[in-house]
């Protein structure tokens, strides 16, 4: 298999390199895990005033709600999300035809960054 | 070619049923409506404690939580907003700076009326029914 | 003493000849580190797992007790604190590997074909395991769990028609109550890592298959 000189085999080559990644894996976790343990948030309570956030991995959502009032809502719960999520799975066949690189480079990117500003606001703004 | 043919027909309805199958399972899923959803009336202030003017808020028990509703004086009208904020539900405060009902969640504002005068809510705060029974205000829940 | 085990194991279930291809398949000559992250994600997925177990142990899935349980797993149960804190960190670190790895695949566009149906589960788990992350998000069922998935829930409801109907299929009834409780433990201790495995194996499958693509 390794014959062709600029080609190399997954064992004996590559195999301990991914054992080593999983083990950084596993101690980023775990360093993290013992330095920023979670706590126990209040119980639920439905007469205080409370202001909840999502994940660090949703706040891209929760940011784009608040861009369509009233009956645009719907944009902001489902259509863009579910436009985002589309275009992420089916970024295959968007690279199709002469240009199709350039097509999924930009759909790419745009998605990237879309995600990234949406993030930040709420993170710098701590709203 | 007979017994093929019944084969083929065989593999098709196992299909069908297979699908119809988990089409079977969305309604399972929903769990029927065998809870019907009827108004409660829970006891909350002394006829004596409502506002004169202005906003009140009040904390009642129903169902094992403390839920809360604004009892509002406006001019000569008496009505009790939902805290619910009718853009995704969660629930609203009463800023006495500005006179107005703010939600935490996208900055929902309504007015005291609950009137929508700000912020993503598609609608007015929902008005609950009240009724006033042997000195006290009691307050409609639907659940 | 391992080595013979292992040569017992292997000659019962023929490990090492049904995966030769794997473990001796060609790969390019020049290779990063960029190319760990798939199986730093899937290293993540198995602490989560791991973890997932140990705290399901103690946890109640039940309206009433969910949160003192979690008090007592976080106070009393030793090193409870710890498991929890690890689960959490799992699925954080997960997410993020799991970006990273979309988009080195990406950038040295591995999505093309053959592999455009293996981009495409490898999304289909990306979204799986958000959906991890907000049924898990409800499980502690303190007031940050609860509004959430108020919030979460209700975006259902702005569906033209069905939105109603939605809401209620998520909820398992007209309001966050119990029933969601259970529904949304289910999802993520049943339902989730189930399907999450499924696409797991196609997806190693198929890099077995396709080889890893041949760097920019
Ligand atoms: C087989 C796999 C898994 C099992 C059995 C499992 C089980 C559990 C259990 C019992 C809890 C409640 C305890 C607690 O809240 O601390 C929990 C919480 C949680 N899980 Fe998982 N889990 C699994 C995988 C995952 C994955 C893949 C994610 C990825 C995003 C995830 C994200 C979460 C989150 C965010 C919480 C809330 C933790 C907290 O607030 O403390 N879980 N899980
Ligand atoms: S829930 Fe009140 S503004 Fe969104």
């Amino acid at each position: 298999m390794s014959q062709n000189g600029n080609k190399k085999a997954f064992y004996p080559d590559y195999l301990p390199f991914v054992l080593v990644a999983a083990l950084i894996a596993v101690e980023a976790i775990i360093a993290s895990a013992l330095l920023f343990p979670p706590r126990i948030g209040p119980a639920i309570d439905l007469t205080a005033p409370y202001q909840p956030k999502p994940e660090w991995y949703f706040l891209w959502i929760y940011q784009l709600l608040r861009y369509f009032p009233g009956s645009w809502a719907i944009f902001g719960t489902v259509l863009l999300p579910a436009l985002l999520i589309l275009s992420f799975i089916f970024m295959p066949y968007i690279d199709r035809g002469p240009r199709g690189r350039k097509k999924s480079l930009l759909v790419g990117i745009v998605l990237f960054t879309s995600l990234a500003v949406l993030t930040l606001i709420p993170v710098l703004t701590g709203r | 070619m007979q017994r093929r043919d019944f084969l083929s027909w065989l593999l098709k309805s196992a299909y069908a049923v297979l699908g119809l199958g988990c089409v079977a399972t969305l309604p399972y899923l929903y769990r029927g409506g065998n809870e019907d959803i009827k108004t409660f009336f829970v006891k909350t202030v002394d006829e004596d404690d409502l506002p004169r003017r202005g906003v009140k808020e009040v904390e009642f028990p129903f169902r094992g939580l403390t839920h809360k509703a604004f009892i509002v004086r406006k001019n000569t009208d008496l009505f009790v907003l939902s805290p619910i904020c009718s853009h995704l539900g969660c629930s609203v405060n009463w800023n006495f700076v500005n006179n107005e009902f703010d939600c935490p969640c996208h900055g929902g504002r309504y007015d005291m009326s609950g009137h929508v005068i700000g912020g993503p809510p598609p609608k007015p705060l929902t008005r609950l029914p009240y009724v006033i029974k042997d000195g006290f205000f009691y307050i409609g829940i639907r659940a | 003493m391992i080595r013979r085990i292992i040569n017992l194991l292997d000659r019962w279930f023929g490990t090492k000849e049904a995966h030769r291809n794997f473990l001796a398949r060609a790969l390019p000559g020049k290779i990063g580190v960029s190319y760990c992250l798939g199986g730093m994600a899937f290293t993540a997925f198995l602490v989560s797992v791991l973890t997932g177990l140990l705290l399901s142990i103690y946890y109640v899935p039940s309206g009433t007790e969910a949160y003192p349980s979690i008090v007592t797993l976080h106070n009393e149960v030793w090193f409870g604190w710890g498991i929890r804190s690890i689960h959490k960190w799992s699925a954080n670190f997960l997410i993020i590997f799991v970006a990273l790895h979309a988009v080195r695949v990406f950038l040295h566009k591995a999505y093309r074909p053959p592999r455009e149906l293996n981009w495409m589960a490898g999304a289909l788990g990306f979204v799986l395991i958000m959906a991890s992350g907000f049924t898990g998000y409800l499980l502690p069922w303190d007031q940050k769990a609860y509004w959430a998935t108020v919030v979460g829930t209700s975006m259902a409801k702005t569906v033209p028609g069905a939105g109603g109907l939605l809401v209620r299929l998520l909820r398992g009834g007209p309001e966050v109550a119990g029933a969601t409780l259970v529904r949304f433990y289910s999802m993520h201790v049943l339902w989730i890592p189930f399907g999450l495995m499924l696409i797991f194996w196609t997806h190693f499958h198929m890099v077995k298959r396709q080889g890893i693509s041949g760097g920019l």
